[in-house]
């Protein structure tokens, strides 16, 4: 009994001994590691991926994936900034639509939930596998992103929009304000709700899910809902940071979410993993992509150590469930 | 109504086939990426010269990818295009697609990068990278007073032009021991990864003097990850391309130099010269080099994105 709970908890506790010993062998190579600017650098730069590896954490414990979150990011951050910056013209009414921030803000969100309850749609009405239909949106996405903005980045967006990305509220950056709440209401929608419960049982066993009378299209749709709306979310956050939207924005983010999801001990079956563990995933690799450059390390090795760090916590992983 | 409606397509389809047996004079555009504003400009600067020479274009975007190039390649040579207005995806991959549409008879172009091959394409445009970054050095020792620290920030990794910049920087860089570089790092030719790799460099090398980027985007990342620990006025930041932001932020003195390339210059010739080759001309040069000029302060004003006023 107390040996199986020790293991458990040392599971529990993998992502963190593993950053643990992460920032312990970057602190002993440099001494500018450990300082508070660096730690809200490091915080400051994962925000955007811990909003997108939040919704990426819900989809894959329903045994989905979401491969379009880059691209969706890039729309949603694009059409915000073209709305403000711009507005649109109605040609056929004759009518020119100008946009407040606010208003430029949630169309943005509205795109990227828009997107993302596509996604949903075709994975659970049309049949489509996830890793399919969402490859589609990757592609769509970015095609409709190149359309908007013309292939020209959008710059120049105002101090206002900006504060989003590089404000700071009460001594902590305005980004790692919006993540932590991002993963607050991710946690408690994970742990206290009744659809917390399903996206869990789906991804445990769809068809006793089903049998025990979870409506698992709806559940799966809203899921990827907000899978779409935290990808804008981070859209936002990137436009604004930059004060620019970038046409290839969020180009490979996907890789980073999934990878966040994975070093954090989601399972990619589906049904097994935390929100918690995500987050501490994103930190390893923005601890990690910090350090290496803290520590001045050629851009090739960088590549090859990242790749390696990911396949070790996934093999950590197996043989944990190996174990279980 | 719907007779008539039927017979008026018929009129339309049957007066397209006449056009095409009468032979429609066609442009390929094939180009490395459709990712990057300046490849896009260089695409649509080639396209509407074509146009106005009276051909048809298509642009076809390989991204960045050497195996979806050849088969742009084997599609243009399949429709009947008459030329091809080429930016490759890789100096050497892309020699035999160009070879490819040589066999058929097609002319190819090339635009700002070349291949590897003088045989290969009918005339080669391109902007010379190196000599432009050899500019950008010596400007940047003059500014430095020939000593301090820097930072240079990479293009991708597997770009050519990533190092050709680089190669030419340094040529006229490491003559000066006194200029000492504390960082290189790699982002991706990306203004979001220049500004995080700029913000962890800051952190381990906070007392920088100038910073020297592969391309304009990075550079704007890199003032910005500066701008927001406020040291923006003490480094000097280079970047390479000419793109919108950075002319702007010339005026502004927010960024000290620019590359200025002229992708404009480059697609126009480019289709001039695919017009003469269709009109019996064959005595190319095989390479053209399109200068890449010094741009700063002083010199801002004659310039516009992409090109000169």
């Amino acid at each position: 009994m107390t040996i199986s709970l020790t293991k458990e908890k040392l599971y529990k506790l993998q992502s963190l001994i593993a950053l643990l010993v992460l920032c312990t062998a970057i602190s002993l190579l440099s001494d500018k590691f450990l300082t508070l600017a660096n730690g809200w650098n490091v915080l400051r730069q994962i925000s955007v991926n811990i909003c997108i590896s939040v919704g990426m954490t819900l989809i894959v414990l329903t045994a989905g994936i979401d491969l379009s979150v880059g691209s969706v990011l890039a729309l949603a951050g694009a059409v915000a900034a073209g709305l403000l910056k711009n507005g649109i013209a109605l040609e056929g009414l004759n009518l020119f639509v100008g946009f407040t921030l606010l208003g430029a803000l949630l169309a943005g969100l509205l795109v990227g939930g828009l997107l993302g309850w596509l996604n949903g749609w075709v994975v659970t009405q049309c049949k489509v596998p996830p890793f399919v239909a969402t490859l589609a949106m990757l592609t769509m996405a970015r095609g409709f992103t190149m359309l908007w903005t013309k292939g020209f980045p959008i710059s120049n967006l105002g101090a206002n929009f900006d504060y989003l990305g590089t404000g700071w509220l009460l001594g902590v950056p305005v980004p790692v304000w919006i993540s932590a709440w991002v993963v607050g209401i991710a946690w408690l929608l994970t742990s206290k709700t009744p659809l917390g419960r399903y996206i869990y049982a789906i991804g445990g066993n769809e068809s006793a899910a089903r049998l025990s009378g979870i409506n698992i299209h709806r559940a799966k749709r809203i899921v990827y809902t907000i899978g779409g709306v935290l990808a804008a979310l981070g859209g936002l956050m990137v436009t604004a940071r930059l004060d620019s939207a970038q046409p290839n924005a969020g180009t490979g983010y996907e890789l980073d979410a999934i990878a966040a999801v994975v070093i954090g001990g989601t399972s990619l079956s589906g049904g097994r993993g935390s929100i918690w563990g995500t987050v501490l995933g994103a930190i390893i690799i923005g601890v990690l992509n910090n350090g290496l450059v803290l520590l001045n390390v050629s851009p090739f090795w960088q590549q090859v150590v990242k790749g390696l760090v990911i396949l070790l916590a996934v093999m950590i992983d197996r043989m944990n469930a190996k174990n279980d | 109504m719907k007779k008539y409606l039927f017979l008026f397509l018929w009129a339309l389809l049957g007066c397209q086939q006449q056009q095409a047996s009468q032979g429609t004079k066609k442009m390929a555009i094939i180009v490395s990426t459709l990712n990057n504003p300046w490849f896009v400009f260089l695409a649509e600067k080639a396209a509407a010269k074509a146009q106005s020479l009276g051909y048809e274009t298509k642009i076809f975007d390989s991204q960045n990818n050497t195996a979806l190039e050849t088969d742009h390649f084997e599609n243009a040579i399949v429709s009947g295009y008459q030329a091809i207005l080429f930016n490759p995806t890789d100096s050497d991959g892309s020699v035999s697609n160009v070879l490819k549409a040589k066999d058929a008879g097609i002319p190819v172009f090339c635009m700002d990068r070349e291949v590897n091959n003088p045989a290969a394409a009918t005339a080669q445009i391109l902007s010379d990278s190196f000599s432009g970054s050899v500019a950008i050095a010596s400007y940047f020792v003059k500014q430095l007073h020939k000593k301090g620290k820097y930072v240079e920030i990479l293009g991708l990794v597997g770009d050519n032009n990533t190092w050709a910049r680089s190669k030419g920087f340094h040529s006229v860089v490491d003559n000066y021991p006194q200029l000492e570089m504390v960082a290189q790092q790699s982002a991706d030719f990306d203004r979001n990864k220049a500004m995080e790799v700029m913000e962890s460099i800051l952190q381990a090398h906070p007392n920088i003097d100038a910073v020297f980027c592969g391309n304009d985007a990075m550079a704007m990342g890199a003032y910005q990850a500066l701008a927001g620990v406020g040291k923006a006025k003490q480094v000097k930041v280079f970047g390479f391309d000419g793109a919108d932001d950075v002319v702007t932020a010339i005026k502004d003195g927010k960024i000290t130099a620019t590359g200025m390339q002229f992708p404009q210059t480059m697609a126009e010739m480019a289709a001039v010269f695919a017009d003469q080759y269709l009109k019996g001309k064959r005595d190319f040069a095989q390479k053209i080099p399109v200068a890449v000029e010094l741009v700063n302060a002083a010199t801002i004003e004659d310039y516009t994105a992409f090109g000169k006023k």
